[in-house]
């Protein structure tokens, strides 16, 4: 079947008027802003912070974003329409991807600057960002397609986004429970490893090993992704 | 190359039962057919249909080409609308159009979708705050943007408002001036015979006739003739009609009773709602009630002309009477008979 951009296109634009007037999940997008603002009251805002920040955004609205749409398609029976249209599931998927990758770059936009954040490049830390996006829409689609509602969704995406927005706050603890050295290599801490030696002057050449790294979460969470989506079939 | 929809030799079993033994039916464009069911059946066929289930035995094929051989084909040219469908409950109606009229590529414009679903005041109105017709209403609107040559519907006025119905049965005869073949799968007699040109009842005992578009009339000497030795012998008479509750006989005074409907045979009595399997057969009923102002309006059913409240005219040729009970029960009225009714009440 052919990947048509039209029908993407018109499920972007359906997922979007049906997101704006969604307070379940508006109201989530409002939690990472919401401690921007709060945060930014502060003196000095560390690189940390900005990235708590950013890693959250990451959290609550690529991964939870996505998945609640996915499983809400399922739990209201609007799937089987979908699906019995000739919208393929590529389609379906590559729409709602597009609705979180605008929502979740608006809002790490928005709490940047709200925070007085300022790369030393921006080229480096904006792809970063853009690509651990990914990663995360992936992950998202892949909670999306394990549950079948909202609330099984939302359940399942709180481990995800705890794991992978405070890991950084557990790599104080590595030193007493070695167990835990795994937390360096989650995609989250590799970002914010990657910004922190930007501001000390690192070019992309010195960068490569947190870019393949996290290309390989990425890796991993699309196959992952394939893998139950081959599976499931969209039992719709 | 055959057009339209062909179930040949199809056959469904699960498990120790037979849900149905095998049957051929052929939909050809134009035609519209219903297949009144039980549940388990209905929803056997709906899956069968869009090929989550596979049949023991024969095949579907839509103009000569089944689900396996050409997916692509067989998808565009028969849709289902459900009845239990899910909508976008935030969206405004008419952004939901315009969501499918995208998606499908279709030529339709929103101006005539709201005009044939009768919900152009509803156009900026979000889909959650319609009521439960007017959600059916969007449904038929989606299926309208599809326009698949084979249109099937399930149960599509079960619980909806005359409003609703009244847009479905113009929908109905719209599609087959468009030569298209509609399938309706309801477990409600009477809505099956207000729309359908054939009737056909699928059950473990195969596929069965229900109703042909032409009645026979033989029936009407033989009535009047004995109407008039009935009156010969008026004074009285005992009219109480005997049913069968468990195993007691139950009489009833024949103003109680709302309508009796036939059933394969069987028929029962409708009385606020409940129904009582009659002892007598539905022509024995008609003679013993016709004198107390009850009228044979269908092959299948006789009604209480004191409870009927409205008459209503579907199409040229489709009546339903509209009883005044509680639940507002509607019952066909056949072209024939309507003659007669008016007859009746003295309207020419």
């Amino acid at each position: 079947m052919t990947f048509s951009m039209k029908r993407m296109y018109a499920i972007f634009q359906k997922d979007v008027r049906d997101l704006s007037k969604n307070m379940y999940i508006t109201t989530t997008m409002l939690m990472p802003l919401a401690l921007a603002i709060f945060y930014s009251t502060m003196d000095e805002v560390t690189m940390d912070m900005h990235y708590l920040i950013i890693n959250l955004c990451f959290a609550a609205v690529g991964v939870f974003v996505q998945s609640a749409i996915i499983a809400e398609e399922k739990e209201k029976n609007t799937l089987r329409g979908l699906m019995l249209s000739p919208a393929t599931l590529p389609e379906i998927l590559g729409g709602k991807s597009l609705v979180t990758l605008v929502l979740t770059m608006a809002t790490v936009l928005i709490c940047a600057l709200l925070m007085g954040y300022e790369p030393a490049n921006y080229m480096i830390v904006g792809g970063a960002i853009l690509i651990s996006c990914f990663f995360y829409i992936a992950l998202g689609t892949l909670v999306g397609l394990l549950t079948k509602s909202v609330v099984e969704a939302s359940v399942l995406a709180l481990p995800v986004m705890f794991i992978f927005s405070f890991g950084s706050l557990f790599l104080t603890l590595i030193e007493e429970y070695p167990i835990l050295s795994f937390i360096e290599y989650l995609p989250s801490v590799q970002l914010v490893e990657l910004a922190i030696e930007v501001e000390t002057g690192a070019v992309f050449a010195d960068l490569w090993s947190n870019f393949a790294i996290i290309l390989a979460w990425i890796v991993l969470a699309s196959l992952l992704t394939a893998v139950v989506y081959k599976k499931k079939e969209m039992d719709a | 190359m055959t057009e339209g929809l062909i179930f040949s030799n199809l056959e469904k079993q699960t498990k120790d039962n037979i849900l149905f033994p095998n049957f051929d039916l052929t939909l050809a464009p134009g035609e519209i057919v219903a297949i009144y069911s039980t549940l388990n059946v209905r929803k056997m066929l709906l899956d069968l249909l869009r090929g989550k289930a596979v049949p023991s035995n024969g095949k579907i094929s839509v103009h000569g080409k089944t689900l396996e051989e050409e997916k692509k084909a067989y998808m565009s040219a028969v849709n289902i609308c459900f009845y239990e469908e899910g909508l976008y409950e935030r969206l405004k109606v008419e952004d939901y159009f315009s969501f499918f009229i995208k998606l499908y590529d279709s030529g339709y414009r929103m101006e005539e979708l709201l005009l044939d679903t009768q919900l152009q005041d509803k156009r900026r109105v979000r889909i959650q705050s319609l009521t439960e017709s007017e959600k059916r209403r969007v449904h038929f609107g989606r299926i309208i943007i599809q326009n698949p040559d084979v249109f099937i519907f399930e149960e599509p006025d079960l619980n909806v408002d005359m409003e609703t119905r009244r847009v479905y049965v113009n929908l109905a005869k719209k599609l087959q001036e468009k030569r298209k073949a509609s399938l309706i799968l309801t477990g409600n007699l009477e809505n099956a015979l207000t729309v359908a040109d054939q009737v056909f009842r699928l059950d473990e005992n195969g596929l069965h006739v229900l109703q042909v578009a032409e009645e026979e009339e033989s029936k009407k000497e033989e009535v009047h003739t004995e109407e008039k030795d009935d009156e010969a012998i008026k004074p009285f008479q005992f009219n109480k009609i005997p049913t069968k509750v468990n195993e007691k006989i139950v009489l009833f005074d024949p103003q109680e009773i709302d309508y009796v409907e036939s059933n394969d045979g069987q028929s029962n009595i409708y009385i606020k709602g409940e129904s009582f399997p009659s002892l007598f057969t539905l022509n024995e009923l008609e003679i013993r009630l016709q004198h107390v102002g009850f009228f044979r309006c269908h092959r299948s059913y006789i009604v209480n002309l004191q409870k009927v409240r409205e008459v209503i005219t579907w199409t040229r040729n489709s009546y339903s009477l509209i009883l005044d009970d509680k639940a507002k029960s509607s019952i066909p009225l056949s072209k024939t008979k309507m003659a007669q009714l008016k007859e009746m009440l003295g309207l020419k």
